[in-house]
């Protein structure tokens, strides 16, 4: 090995201290490597631990690798550890340094002692280079036979390690059988466990290319395979336990008897300390009585107290993932825990996480014969330091009362909060009074004699505003001051910065227009204005469509504003049974935690939404052809970051939607903007007696402000011509994307069909299609979806136009990005795409 | 599995790093989360446990001022990333001492050996303490011992446990103890809600036997219990036989080497508490007069020690001062109030006066302060829970057997 450079100039002052640290360090590690002087190790062990605190803080110390292999030809075991540890964390990046190691690693690997045996065969499976692999086999092969169980233990673990590096590797030496005969009749329970976890992962990569695989995948679920296993389950550590029982839960007994076998042998696992192995074992429970629907309850019944004990004996981290899995059984079985709901009392001590969970439990079981203990409960914490608590609270009794049960008394306990004078609880409670006014008029007036009381100067938040405005205009005939608090808000109308509380104000002083004329018409008349003057299109569209409605018949207004409602029996869920379902399947694992089947997260992940248009040239398109791949395929297209991989799945969830999708309302924003265009804004509106119920000025004021009734139409779709079958691979793309400049960009709405129906963005990708618009790439989980299309227009020259599109559902926002070959046609292609896209979900 | 497990401290600097497979998770991850935790709010202790960040699934504890992180990218069931990362936390601590950075940083190279052994590949491995006492010493006076003895310095030893090949994983079978003895220790925490009027909502008993065993060779031993009928539920340590517990509520069992945790139970609806504590609030005008009585409620028999009261003052306090006629009173800067009482007198009811100021334009409380007490009483476990007998099987000569009991406050809160 030539001296490094930079030794000479180790003691250089002009070196930076890090540097000349290591240079130092290894001056001497040279001097020790050869040393046999006693008190050499405990020398070498301190600069060892120099290296290594290094390395921990990030340091790179790789320059150091050939010094430290020379150190470590020793017999101290700590040495050899804190070598492997460097060893393993550089190899990577220096293979051909990586070789120096394979030499005192193979000969460790030959040591009598078997601790350094089991070792350095760890630490040579951790090397991860490709080119070393060859020096692998040998030593794994006999560390499989060593007489030695932790060796063993060690070499089934390798074996995965080596299938990570080399597949082919792995499987041209056999190891698969090998470990599956070790599985069969190894004596200690770790080696087995370890060889499980080994095969279960190989053949579930394997499975997709060979059948054999996939046969011996099966294999692992075979009824002599989960009773060998089953019958020995104490034997194996607590985590090999949970290897197993996730096994089991995906074995499909061939009988009922062997059903009650299984749990029999199982049940003292509901004892376990481990929190882990009684999730496992619960998971197993469940699964197997599925079909049996009192055994089944049975078993609700018998892994209550667990459950509970898990709860409130672990840590707070403990309990919230086992409270995000007591929330998914209540939601099967809401009566379980009925009787236990003092357990979900709320400790002042915990984390706040905790403590919102325990109250959606509470909200979640709360029936007949508790809502009193828990409504009081919850009262509690409305006062509780911690303010966001207090808002879950409060929102929880509101929860509660819209279940139905004895409302007479929420409703009282509701009205003094609002007694209590701090503003968060104000605020939240008036948003759940409206709720529970919208389901059950027959309280409006208990409700709004304390709701007149209120001063709308106390209450700040939007929602709450929103809810008190909506509160004045609904039950403004009951309510004296009404139309003067409206006045009152509209004076500060420049205040109010939401347009949520502006939108909710127009309608408010409309209804109350209505039932009150004489005193609200100055009211609405600076209220239209100021809502036509606003910036903000919503709101001025609003507005505008008032005033024209009003100017068109006022009979018809009030029917459009003031319609006779029905009480709201049931609020929409926000979550699907199909979804509660999809979860509960997958119970004990992290879906239960994030409240969403695992398709939705996994996989997806593994790179930011952004890296997209970078990948674009290495990817295998994933266009139609692809949604019928492989699952492996599909898993590598992830790995890459592409696509929507998980098409399949939700392919069978995807006509459902339409269904249930929200109808917006059905004037088309498009023409009102355009009418608004032509009004002139800075009209006096303030000053013409405004609509009131005279039929005469009304139309006064529509020729005031020149309106025509004529609506200027929608612009016809430009003519541009898409070739139906164009074509361009991913390269061309990419590359055409780096050259052309954007030629044309833009933002804007879409409709809450087409949301939904985004659901499952593959019926995006067909609908544009339809429209001779192909995708070439697609990419992101909600509520941001990134698309890329191409088009290429009809004849001659063949010009072609790259869209990027990106998709929020949350906000139902589009982003378009257009290259086009021919820029001049770009605008044509513009307008096409986006009516195009109006179309999807219809 | 996990893939990779990093040590951060408190200030957000990566202590320790473990990847543990071939797919490496990079570092950049702690610094995601670390934006993410003060984007929280910055308070550690509130973070949520299991976190998604656009890359990985993360599992976090915060323990003492340290935060353990496991990163995953498959779907695993989370328990097992939560319980293993106690489970380390534990150990480590259990190793060094304590928990601290300090601490970690001078013992990294245990800390690296300790997680070699705990984990492989991303699968969580050896995790009894007993059996990693035996695979690696503890630091400190055992190493010194061995460096000095044989002149040979090493925290490893060099006989492998066989424990893993035995049919009790948690107890090898030539164990050699000088000391001939063992020892119960019921440990008991109580939790209790108290409403202001002092009607209780609920009180509940969480309780531990711990067990210290130094006995030789392959020792059996049965526990049994006076009243077993209270235990509401339980959970074992894998060392204990099922059926006799199920047939006849024995604890048959052969113990680990050393101190372990024999079974948890709970013992529900109890409705005898030891202490109450009546807090007053007397709002008038922007300032609250605020009393506090403390006084034995249900004479447990044996003395209640170490009694101490604490509460946050809420935020619309500006100030506040206190004077009680028994122990002192600390008010710290987070506007904590510790009132330690220590033993309650036998002549007076200890009581703690003081005056709020509110937050100008506030008239009147609306957030009240919740009480939380601590105390313990020795020789008393306040379940009831009686051992009957301890038999010890196996062995040549009968051992010396003690048995203990220690009931303290857990979360035991009165609400004003």
């Amino acid at each position: 090995m030539a001296p490094p450079p930079q030794f000479q100039r180790s003691s250089s002052p002009s070196q930076p201290s890090g540097k000349s640290e290591i240079s130092d360090l290894k001056l001497q590690l040279r001097q020790l490597a050869g040393s046999r002087a006693p008190g050499a190790d405990d020398a070498k062990r301190e600069l060892f631990k120099k290296v290594i605190s290094h390395m921990t803080v990030g340091v790179d110390v790789s320059s150091l690798f050939s010094e430290m292999v020379m150190c470590s030809a020793t017999s101290d075991i700590v040495l050899k550890k804190m070598c492997y540890l460097y060893v393993g964390n550089y190899a990577k990046g220096n293979p051909d340094l990586a070789l120096l190691t394979i030499n005192f690693l193979q000969r460790d690997c030959r040591d009598e002692d078997p601790m350094i045996r089991g070792l350095a065969l760890r630490s040579l499976c951790s090397l991860r280079v490709t080119n070393l692999v060859e020096y692998l086999v040998g030593p794994l092969g006999s560390g499989l036979k060593d007489p030695n169980a932790y060796v063993r233990t060690v070499a089934a673990m390798g074996v995965l390690k080596l299938y990570h590096i080399s597949a082919s590797a792995c499987v041209d030496a056999d190891f698969p059988s090998m470990l599956k005969r070790l599985m069969l009749n190894d004596p200690d329970s770790q080696v087995v466990a370890n060889c499980l976890s080994s095969l279960q992962e190989i053949w579930s990569a394997e499975a997709n290319t060979s059948e054999e695989a996939a046969r011996e995948r099966e294999a692992l679920l075979s009824k002599p395979l989960v009773y060998h296993l089953l019958n020995r389950i104490k034997e194996f550590n607590e985590w090999a336990q949970c290897l197993i029982l996730d096994l089991i839960s995906n074995y499909i007994p061939s009988d009922n008897d062997e059903i009650f076998d299984i749990m029999n042998l199982l049940e003292d696992r509901l004892q376990h300390a481990n929190g882990a192995v009684v999730l496992g074992t619960i998971k197993v429970f469940l699964h197997l009585t599925l079909s049996m629907a009192d055994v089944h309850q049975q078993v609700y019944e018998r892994i209550k107290a667990p459950l509970l004990t898990l709860m409130s004996s672990g840590s707070p981290e403990q309990s919230y993932a086992v409270l995000s899995h007591l929330h998914l059984l209540v939601m099967r079985a809401p009566v379980l825990f009925s009787s236990d709901y003092k357990h979900f009392y709320c400790q002042y001590s915990e984390p706040s996480y905790v403590k919102k969970l325990k109250l959606e439990m509470l909200t979640a079981i709360a029936n007949e014969s508790n809502t009193y203990e828990i409504v009081t409960e919850l009262c509690e914490y409305a006062a509780n330091v911690d303010v966001s608590i207090a808002r879950e609270a409060i929102r929880a009794v509101g929860k509660i009362a819209l279940q139905q049960y004895d409302v007479n008394a929420i409703v009282d306990r509701l009205l003094q909060f609002l007694e209590m004078e701090k503003d968060y609880v104000t605020a939240e409670t008036l948003v759940l009074v409206k709720d529970l006014l919208r389901k059950y008029p027959q309280w409006s007036h208990d409700c709004i004699a304390v709701v007149g009381n209120i001063s709308s100067k106390n209450v700040q938040e939007p929602k709450a505003k929103s809810a008190l405005i909506w509160m004045l205009g609904e039950y403004s005939q009951d309510m004296p001051e009404a139309p003067y608090i409206l006045e009152n808000l509209i004076d500060n109308w420049d205040d109010e910065h939401s347009s949520e509380v502006r939108l909710h104000l127009l309608t408010a002083v409309m209804k109350c227009f209505f039932k009150r004329p004489p005193e609200t018409q100055n009211a609405l008349g600076a209220a239209l204005a100021a809502g036509l003057a606003d910036f903000r299109q919503d709101v001025h569209d609003r507005a505008l469509f008032y005033y024209r409605l009003l100017q068109y018949d006022e009979s018809t207004a009030e029917r459009v504003v003031n319609p006779p409602k029905q009480a709201v029996s049931v609020f929409a869920d926000t979550q699907s049974s199909e979804l509660k379902d999809r979860i509960f399947d997958e119970f004990n694992s992290l879906s239960v935690i994030y409240q969403k089947p695992s398709y939705m997260f996994t996989g997806k992940e593994h790179r930011g939404l952004t890296d997209i248009s970078e990948e674009l040239g290495n990817l295998s398109v994933e266009a139609q052809p692809a949604a019928e791949a492989l699952p492996a395929q599909i898993y590598e297209a992830n790995d890459v970051d592409l696509l929507l991989s998980t098409s399949e799945k939700e392919e069978v969830r995807g006509p459902v939607n339409n269904s249930s999708a929200y109808r917006a309302p059905d004037y088309d924003s498009t023409t009102a903007a355009l009418v608004s265009s032509q009004v002139p804004l800075e009209a006096d509106l303030s000053i013409p007696g405004l609509p009131a119920y005279n039929p005469q000025v009304s139309s006064a004021i529509d020729d005031l402000l020149g309106l025509g009734l004529s609506v200027a139409p929608t612009p016809a779709p430009p003519p541009l011509a898409l070739n139906p079958k164009a074509a361009l691979d991913p390269g061309s793309f990419q590359r055409k994307w780096s050259q052309l400049a954007i030629s044309s960009s833009q933002e804007f709405c879409i409709e809450p069909r087409a949301v939904v129906a985004l659901a499952t963005p593959q019926t995006l990708l067909r609908h544009m299609q339809g429209h001779h618009i192909q995708c070439i790439a697609s990419g992101g989980q909600p509520p941001s979806f990134k698309f890329f299309f191409y088009a290429q227009r009809a004849g001659q020259p063949p010009s072609f136009f790259l869209v990027e599109c990106l998709v929020n559902s949350s906000s139902a926002r589009v982003q378009v990005k257009i290259k086009a070959d021919d820029g001049a046609a770009a605008g044509d292609f513009s307008a096409l795409f986006q009516a195009a896209l109006s179309k999807f979900g219809e | 599995m996990l893939q990779c497990i990093f040590i951060i401290s408190n200030s957000g600097e990566v202590i320790l790093e473990k990847q543990l497979q071939g797919h490496r998770a990079d570092r950049s991850i702690c610094n995601w989360f670390w934006e993410y935790a003060m984007a929280q709010g910055g308070e550690l202790s509130q973070l949520l446990p299991v976190i998604a960040s656009p890359t990985h699934y993360l599992f976090q504890i915060f323990r003492e001022g340290i935060i353990f992180l496991a990163c995953t990218q498959v779907e695993m069931p989370p328990l097992m990333g939560t319980e293993f990362l106690c489970r380390v936390a534990d150990i480590i601590s259990d190793y060094l001492g304590g928990l601290n950075e300090d601490l970690i940083k001078d013992n990294f190279v245990i800390v690296y050996e300790l997680l070699d052994e705990m984990v492989d590949n991303g699968y969580p491995l050896i995790t009894e303490p007993n059996i990693l006492r035996e695979m690696i010493s503890p630091p400190n006076i055992v190493s010194k011992m061995l460096s000095v003895v044989t002149g040979r310095s090493s925290n490893v030893s060099t006989t492998l446990p066989v424990a893993t090949q035995s049919c009790a994983p948690w107890r090898k079978t030539d164990i050699k103890n000088s000391g001939n003895e063992v020892y119960v220790n019921l440990v008991e925490e109580i939790d209790a809600i108290v409403r202001s009027d002092g009607n209780l909502v609920k009180c509940e008993i969480y309780g531990e036997i711990q067990v210290d065993s130094n006995l030789s060779g392959y020792p059996d031993l049965t526990l049994s219990f006076a009243n077993p009928t209270i235990l509401n539920d339980v959970r074992f340590h894998p060392c204990i036989r099922f059926r006799p517990w199920e047939l006849y509520q024995l604890l048959s069992f052969v113990p680990p080497n050393g101190q372990f945790k024999l079974m948890s139970y709970r013992v529900k609806k109890l409705k005898s508490i030891p202490i109450y504590v009546k807090p007053q609030l007397i709002s008038s005008s922007g300032s609250c007069r605020m009393t506090v009585l403390v006084g034995t409620r249900n004479d447990p028999g044996k003395p209640i020690d170490s009694i101490t009261i604490e509460f946050h003052l809420p935020s619309c306090v500006t100030s506040a001062d206190f004077t009680s006629n028994h122990g002192t009173v600390n008010i710290l800067a987070d506007k904590r109030c510790s009132w330690s009482i220590g033993r309650i007198p036998k002549d007076k009811a200890p009581s703690l006066t003081g005056n709020l100021v509110l937050e100008s334009g506030l008239s009147s409380l609306h957030v009240c302060p919740v009480l939380q007490a601590k105390f313990k009483i020795m020789g008393v476990a306040l379940s009831g829970l009686q051992i009957d007998r301890l038999d010890v099987k196996n062995m040549p000569t009968q051992p010396y057997k003690g048995f203990r009991a220690l009931t303290r406050a857990g979360e035991y809160e009165v609400r004003s």
